[in-house]
């Protein structure tokens, strides 16, 4: 008999994940310039402050770090998953509509304006990008659904005019920006995670968390959605509701990873494929699955930024895609092979 | 009694062009299996997808179960109606067991997990369709046959009353044709199932099909018992071509013949009169 995919399996699955993500984060946080000992970071915060460094610097620098480079993995391998399935398409990534460009059009808006103030302590550019991801996200779904009834090629359509749009207008405010200004841009564009306070650790963690959840609830459509509309609906799936839900829910994580963290290429593609060559495509364990090993991935690739040229930092979608690309070309060889011999 | 699928002065066209299904009625009884059949353009598949509410009818229509279509929700008709269409290879790597799983969606809760008694309903349409023995084998690594095999398998796993198949066999060679329409008769008999089949094969209609309904390109139609409804005449005049029909014992057939027949005695008629 077929193996099928009970809660249990998949509670006891996303359980080993978990502590492997658990794992990979603790290990990275030791990692660094300074050398922490694991014995001082146990001692605890001591009497006053700054009496114990190691556990100052583990506590509020390296855990708050890794926490976050968890948090973007998992919402862009999340997202990866569901955009991938909604339209049906397996090169589809979180950015593919539109989101990048709208969110860089938002940073390089703020930048150059130089608007000081903030919200929910998150830095005028983190709002502009969030503000300018959904934005084009909207507009891109509206367009998308005015054009026909063909929503899934009208929906690509639409991001890939808007990307391309966009990206002139980005190139355009570039040219005529300050060259310090730039620079502060193009590394946002890299995809670059740095240190962030508590609140905006705190938000985004319940949002994006809260997100995917939201998105597994609604799981097991999308695998009957990936076979297209007409067969969706003949199994008693609200076509246009789920779509509607996914594509909201995928759009809100990603402009949250997007604005804390600039735009992280090759996570939203690879892990999802990765993933799916090893445990299959049944969504209600891809998706949780991704967004645990995404977070584990982006851990590890954020830690290898900040020491391979310490103590300078690279952005970490410099190493995401130097990585991830060689990483996914193995895993791909590996398992088609496998399934050549098995014939 | 009243049909399962009662079907009312129905008529549709799409926006531009002309109404191509014209006051269509006919009723179909629980437990029965109707072909509808007709050349291409005359809107068999339409009709299909106005059952199955994938399109609105302009006027006339359709009950199912004694309630009018509409006023189903999606979920509530999809335990109603289960669809096979063409086989197709999905776009992820699904494996057979998968795909037949998801037959149970309409009826899984909150966060989609099979119970005991989906999982029956599972095995058991595995079992009845031949599929248990690959059930593991994603559908990309099958063939034609065995795929329309496991699309079937999902339908019945759906556990509706009602079956609607568009030309599930168009690719399948002869083994395989007959092997579908086998099928699909055990479940009309062993579940009682209504069946409602689209074909372009009018032989394997007559010979499984209790009802048909023949649909002209012109809006025209005829419903009634498979022998009374292809007789040579109204098959030359709907499919607009000429043929042989004959008999062995209870089954009819018939055989098309075109001008390079090569014994094209049987349709002399029709070479002197081009």
């Amino acid at each position: 008999m077929a193996e099928m995919l009970t809660s249990r399996k998949l509670a006891v699955r996303v359980v080993i994940c978990l502590a492997m993500l658990g794992v990979v984060m603790c290990l990275c946080a030791f990692v660094g310039t300074q050398e922490i000992s694991l014995k001082r970071v146990f001692a605890g915060p001591g009497v006053k402050p700054g009496e114990n460094i190691d556990y100052e610097i583990f506590v509020g620098v390296r855990l708050p770090r890794v926490i976050l480079a968890a948090l973007v993995g998992a919402a862009l391998a999340c997202s990866g998953v569901i955009l991938q399935a909604i339209l049906r398409n397996p090169l589809a990534d979180p950015y593919i509509l539109g989101i990048s460009s709208g969110a860089g059009l938002g940073v390089i808006t703020a930048v150059i304006s130089g608007v000081t103030w903030s919200l929910w302590a998150g830095s005028p550019i983190a709002v502009f990008a969030f503000a300018g991801a959904l934005g084009t996200v909207w507009l891109v779904w509206c367009i998308g659904h005015f054009t026909g009834k063909s929503q899934v090629t009208n929906l690509l359509l639409a991001g890939v005019v808007i990307n391309a749009f966009f990206s002139a207008v980005i190139m355009f405010l570039t040219s005529i920006a300050k060259s310090e200004q730039v620079h502060s841009t193009i590394f946002w564009l890299m995809g670059n995670i740095t240190e962030k306070s508590l609140t905006v650790l705190g938000i985004s963690a319940v949002c994006i968390l809260a997100g995917i959840f939201a998105l597994f609830c609604i799981s097991h459509r999308l695998n009957v959605l990936t076979f297209g509309e007409e067969e969706a609906k003949g199994l008693g799936v609200d076509t246009a509701k789920v779509r509607l839900v996914a594509f909201g829910f995928a759009a809100f994580i990603t402009a949250i990873a997007v604005s804390i963290s600039g735009l992280v290429g090759f996570v939203g593609l690879i892990i999802p494929h990765g993933v799916r060559l090893v445990f299959g495509p049944d969504h209600r364990q891809l998706l949780p699955v991704s967004g645990i090993i995404g977070g584990v991935f982006l851990v590890a690739a954020d830690t290898l930024a900040r020491t391979i040229v310490a103590p300078a930092q690279l952005p970490v979608g410099v190493i995401t895609a130097i990585a991830g690309g060689p990483f996914f070309l193995v895993l791909l060889a590996k398992y088609s092979r496998k399934v050549s011999w098995l014939k | 009694m009243s049909g399962i699928i009662e079907v009312e002065n129905l008529s549709f066209g799409y926006n531009l062009q002309e109404i191509f299904l014209k006051d269509v009625s006919f009723e179909v009884m629980q437990g029965t299996f109707l072909a509808i059949a007709g050349p291409n353009g005359a809107g068999k598949t339409t009709l299909l997808n106005l059952l199955c509410r994938l399109l609105t009818p302009k006027a006339g229509s359709i009950k199912i179960d004694a309630a009018p279509v509409e006023s189903y929700t999606v979920k509530e008709l999809a335990r109603k109606i289960a669809v096979v269409r063409q086989e197709f290879v999905p776009v992820f790597d699904f494996t057979v067991a998968q795909v037949v799983s998801m037959a149970r969606t309409p009826y899984l809760g909150t966060f989609g997990f099979e119970t005991r008694a989906d999982k029956n309903h599972i095995n058991e349409a595995l079992e009845m369709t031949d599929t248990a023995r690959f059930s593991s084998r994603p559908l990309a690594e099958l063939s034609g046959g065995e795929r329309q095999r496991v699309f079937i398998a999902r339908a019945l796993a759906q556990n509706t009353p009602i079956l609607l198949l568009d030309e599930p066999t168009s690719f399948l060679d002869l083994k395989h044709q007959v092997g579908i329409y086998d099928l699909l008769k055990t479940m009309q008999l062993e579940k009682s199932k209504t069946i409602v089949a689209v074909t372009h094969d009018i032989n394997l209609a007559a010979q499984y099909a209790d009802v048909t309904l023949l649909l002209g390109a012109d809006g025209s139609h005829w419903y009634g018992r498979a022998e009374d409804v292809f007789s040579p005449e109204q098959i030359e005049r709907v499919f607009g071509v000429g043929g042989f029909t004959g008999r062995i014992g209870r089954e009819k057939f018939f055989i098309p013949l075109g001008k390079f027949a090569k014994d094209n005695r049987q349709i002399g008629r029709k070479l002197n009169n081009s």
